[in-house]
C-alpha cells in the first residue's frame, strides 16, 4: 500500500515537473533550433513525394523563406527566424499533404 | 420652449447627429473595405481575380471562371461566397481556382477584404 | 497462417497494381486524341501543332505575320553551324547521331533498356560533347536549344513517333509522367491537366491557353517573352524550360531540366502528340 502511494506520489510531481515547463522557458534561440530541425524534415519530406513548392527555399524565388530564416537567425534575430520558418514549414506541409491526395491522380479525374 | 423641452431637442438632435456621423462613418468604412478589397483582387500577386474572371473595372480578363457580378444575388449569403474564395475545392475537389485560404495565398484579412468587394459586384 | 497473410498481402498488390495501370499507354493515347477532337470538332489532327493559334483568328492572323520571317531563323542557322563545326578531338556530332541531321529528332524521347532511363534529345547532345571532351552545354536555351531547334527544322513534316516499349520499368517512366502532368501541384493547386485538357481555348488574362495534344511538336519554342529578356533577342528555349516555367507560375517548385521527373514527363507528354506532324522550332508569344 505504502509502495503504491510513493509510486503514485512521484508520477504526480514528474507529470506535475513536465507540466510546469512552458514553451516559453525554452530561449529564442533553442526554439529556433527546433523549429529549423522541424521545418527541414517537413521540408525533406515534401520533396520526396516531388510537391515541394516555389517559394520555401528555391534559389529563384523572391521569398525564400527557409534560406531568409536562417539568415535572420544567423543576425541574431530569432523572431523574424522564427516567423518566415512558420510560413516555411506550412508550407511544406501542405505540399507533402497535397501530393498524397494526388496520389491517384491520372486522365480519369478529367474524363479520359 | 422650456427648458427641458430645450434639453430634450438639444439632445435628440445630438443623437441623430452621432447616428447620421455613425452611419456615415460606416459608410465610409464599407467603401474603404470595397476598395482595399478590390486593390487585392486586381493585384497580380494578391488575388489575381482578372486571371479568371470578368469583373467590372477590370481589363484583359480571363474567362476561365465565371463573370463575377450579381454577387449578392448568387451568393445571398455572404460568408458561403468567403468559403468559396478561402477554399473552392470544398465544392468541386477539381477546381481550377486556388484554395486563396486554405494555402495562405491571401492572409485571412485580405480574403476579408476581397470578400467585401466581390460580393458588391 | 502465414501463406494465408501472404496471399492476401500479394491479392492487395496485384490489385493496387491494377488500378494504376487502370489505362495502357495506347489507351490513353486513343481517349486523349478523341478528347481534343470532339473539343475542337473543326480542327485536323496536325492543326494541333499550331497550338493556341488554331483556336483564335487574331492570334492566328498576328502569329502568321510573324511565321513570314521567323525571328528564330538566325538561331537555327546557329544551331547548323554547331551540327557543322568539328570538336577539339577531330570528330563532330555526325559521329554520335549518324550522317543525316533530318533523321535524328524523330527518335527521340526514347526508352533505354540498359540504363533503365528515359533519353531525350537534348541529353544525347550533351553527351555527345562529354565523350568527346567538349564542355556541354547549359540545358534550358542558348547552344543546346539552338542545335536542337536546327534538328527538329531539318525533321519538319516527319511524324512523332515515340515508342513505349513493353517493359514494366518503361512503363513505370510512362506512369510517372502521366501522374505528373494530372496532379495537382504548387500553393496555386494546378495541374497542367487544368489549362491544358480542361481549359485550352479560354483565356487566361490576355494569354489563350492552348490543348496539349500538339503541345511539343513546334519544341524548341521560340518565345517572344523570352526573347524580350534575352540580351540578343534570342527566344529559343527548351521544352524542359517551359517545364520549369509552368511549375513556376504555379508556385510548385521546378524541377532541374533533364531530371528524371521532367524525363518521364516527356516520354508521357511527347507520346500524347504521336502521328502528328514536327513543326519545330514554332514562334509563340
Amino acid at each position: 500500500m505504502k509502495r503504491l502511494i510513493l509510486t503514485f506520489g512521484l508520477a504526480l510531481v514528474v507529470a506535475g515537473c513536465n507540466a510546469t515547463t512552458p514553451e516559453k522557458a525554452m530561449s529564442l534561440e533553442d526554439q529556433y533550433k527546433a523549429a529549423l530541425a522541424r521545418t527541414q524534415a517537413a521540408v525533406k519530406k515534401a520533396a520526396s513525394v516531388e510537391g515541394e513548392w516555389r517559394d520555401i527555399r528555391w534559389k529563384k524565388s523572391k521569398k525564400r523563406y527557409l534560406p531568409k530564416a536562417i539568415e535572420a537567425a544567423k543576425a541574431g534575430d530569432y523572431q523574424k527566424a522564427l516567423k518566415l520558418l512558420s510560413i516555411a514549414e506550412f508550407q511544406a506541409k501542405m505540399g507533402y499533404e497535397q501530393a498524397m491526395a494526388e496520389k491517384d491522380a491520372g486522365p480519369w479525374l478529367y474524363g479520359l | 420652449m422650456t427648458k427641458a423641452k430645450q434639453r430634450f431637442s438639444a439632445l435628440a438632435g445630438s443623437l441623430v447627429l452621432l447616428t447620421g456621423l455613425l452611419a456615415a462613418t460606416q459608410a465610409q468604412a464599407a467603401d474603404d473595405a470595397i476598395a482595399a478589397g478590390k486593390k487585392i483582387a486586381f493585384d497580380r500577386k494578391k488575388g489575381n481575380c482578372l486571371a479568371c474572371h470578368q469583373i467590372e473595372g477590370g481589363t484583359l480578363m480571363g474567362n476561365i471562371g465565371p463573370p463575377l457580378m450579381a454577387m449578392k444575388y448568387r451568393f445571398p449569403d455572404k460568408a458561403k461566397l468567403r468559403a468559396q474564395i478561402w477554399d473552392a475545392t470544398r465544392n468541386n475537389p477539381r477546381t481550377i481556382m486556388p484554395p486563396f485560404g486554405k494555402h495562405r495565398i491571401l492572409s485571412e484579412k485580405e480574403i476579408d477584404l476581397v470578400t467585401e468587394f466581390i460580393h458588391s459586384l | 497462417m502465414k501463406k494465408i497473410a501472404t496471399l492476401l498481402l500479394s491479392a492487395g498488390l496485384v490489385a493496387t497494381a491494377t488500378q494504376v495501370l487502370a489505362s495502357t499507354p495506347e489507351e490513353d493515347l486513343q481517349k486523349f486524341r478523341a478528347y481534343f477532337q470532339e473539343k475542337f470538332p473543326g480542327l485536323k489532327l496536325d492543326d494541333f501543332g499550331n497550338g493556341a493559334y488554331a483556336l483564335d483568328e487574331n492570334k492566328r492572323l498576328q502569329w502568321e505575320s510573324m511565321e513570314e520571317f521567323p525571328p528564330y531563323e538566325e538561331f537555327v542557322d546557329k544551331g547548323r553551324e554547331i551540327w557543322e563545326k568539328p570538336f577539339k578531338n577531330g570528330k563532330s556530332f555526325a559521329d554520335c547521331f549518324g550522317p543525316d541531321p533530318s533523321k535524328v529528332r524523330v527518335r527521340y524521347p526514347h526508352w533505354d533498356p540498359e540504363t533503365k532511363e528515359v533519353v531525350t534529345l537534348e541529353g544525347d547532345i550533351n553527351k555527345c560533347l562529354k565523350e568527346n571532351g567538349e564542355k556541354p552545354f547549359k540545358w534550358k536555351k542558348g547552344p543546346i536549344a539552338w542545335l536542337s531547334a536546327f534538328f527538329g527544322y531539318e525533321a519538319r513534316g516527319q511524324k512523332i513517333n515515340v515508342e513505349i516499349p513493353n517493359d514494366p520499368d518503361a512503363i513505370k517512366a510512362y506512369e510517372h509522367g502521366r501522374h505528373f502532368f494530372y496532379a495537382k501541384r504548387g500553393q496555386l493547386n494546378m495541374a497542367c491537366a487544368d489549362c491544358h485538357v480542361k481549359y485550352p481555348g479560354h483565356f487566361i488574362r490576355g494569354n489563350l491557353l492552348s490543348p496539349a495534344l500538339g503541345h511539343v511538336t513546334h519544341f524548341p519554342v521560340y518565345r517572344a517573352k523570352w526573347a524580350k529578356k534575352s540580351k540578343d533577342g534570342d527566344g529559343l528555349g527548351t521544352l524542359h524550360r517551359r517545364y520549369g516555367g509552368c511549375n513556376k507560375q504555379v508556385r510548385a517548385r521546378p524541377f532541374k531540366a533533364q531530371s528524371k521527373v521532367y524525363r518521364d514527363l516527356e516520354f508521357f507528354h511527347q507520346y500524347m502528340s504521336n502521328g502528328l506532324t514536327i513543326n519545330a522550332p514554332g514562334y509563340r508569344e
